[in-house]
């Protein structure tokens, strides 16, 4: 008698999928390393008498308040791609994409050049508990929206040559859980950093 | 049977209640370096109560998710006809499988 294998049901397929799930445990880990970072910083923001030291440069407030509104709003581009696919319309995600990842490298772009400028100022790495908790802390989350750039410009990549469908889109929506990750993130580091 | 409950409790009251105002102390290093009002001591106090609820409060709502995600997913498929494994394996061809009458 021949035999064939028919494919599992929608009732069959698990509830979370694989992809997600490793996502989710990337984000998990990736918090729990920006936990011990914001624990060091606790420490020494909360056992300084005073913060900024005296002799060091204040951080540029308007301007981070702007680039911060920047990384907000270049969630909804990326939100309005992936609920775009998920109606079945896959028209324009590629540049919705794209838009998002022009405003993170704004973003970064204009972190880049207040560095520069805080260097200039004297505020360095070496310079004391205030610079070095600064520089790693930002730093490290600098590195993190690099990282989600580059993962963009390959889905746009991505989206150009061959298009998500409604059935397969699991790169564009791993990807914008980890661009709604490095946002949220900025949420807490940057009242932390800024206004604390 | 009470009264063994009722010893048990009295002595674990008797040696507990030291023993947990001997705990809350702090660690020689720690009593002895800070004042009573240190801002590195209350700074320590604040950075490790964060590290401690960060973990909990992570996993927390990651297992959470999973629960709330899974018990509908069960809902769902408590709706559902149910197929059993077998009866689609082992259907001939042309067939797409069998149902439990």
């Amino acid at each position: 008698m021949r035999r064939r294998v028919v494919p599992p049901s929608s009732a069959d397929t698990p509830p979370v999928s694989n992809t997600r799930l490793a996502m989710i445990v990337l984000i998990t880990g990736e918090s729990m390393l920006f936990a011990g970072l914001i624990g060091m910083y606790l420490v020494f923001r909360l056992a300084a008498r005073t913060w900024p030291p005296p002799d060091q440069p204040r951080l540029p407030l308007g301007l981070t308040t702007l680039n911060s509104a920047v990384l907000l709003v270049s969630a909804f581009p990326l939100a309005g791609a992936l609920g775009a696919i998920r109606r079945g319309e896959a028209g324009r995600v590629a540049r919705r994409v794209e838009l998002t990842a022009l405003l993170g490298t704004v973003f970064l772009a204009v972190q880049g050049a207040e560095w520069a400028r805080l260097v200039r100022h004297g505020l360095t790495l070496g310079s004391g508990t205030y610079g070095g908790s600064f520089y790693v802390l930002i730093g490290c989350h600098a590195l993190h929206v690099l990282a989600a750039v580059a993962w963009l410009a390959v889905v746009a990549v991505l989206a150009r040559r061959r298009g998500f469908t409604r059935a397969r889109h699991a790169a564009l929506e791993m990807c914008t859980l980890y661009w709604y990750f490095v946002c949220g993130l900025w949420v807490v580091l940057f009242p932390l950093v800024y206004l604390f | 049977m009470v009264r063994t409950k009722r010893t048990a409790f009295m002595l674990a009251l008797v040696t507990g209640w030291p023993a947990a105002q001997a705990v809350a102390q702090s660690c020689a290093m720690c009593g002895s370096s800070f004042g009573p009002d240190d801002p590195v001591q209350r700074a320590f106090s604040w950075s490790i109560l964060f590290l401690m609820a960060a973990p909990y409060t992570l996993f927390g709502a990651v297992a959470g998710w999973l629960f709330y995600v899974h018990r509908r997913a069960a809902g769902h498929r408590r709706a559902a006809v149910v197929e059993l494994a077998w009866s689609r394996r082992e259907a001939p061809a042309g067939e797409t499988g069998g149902q439990l009458t």
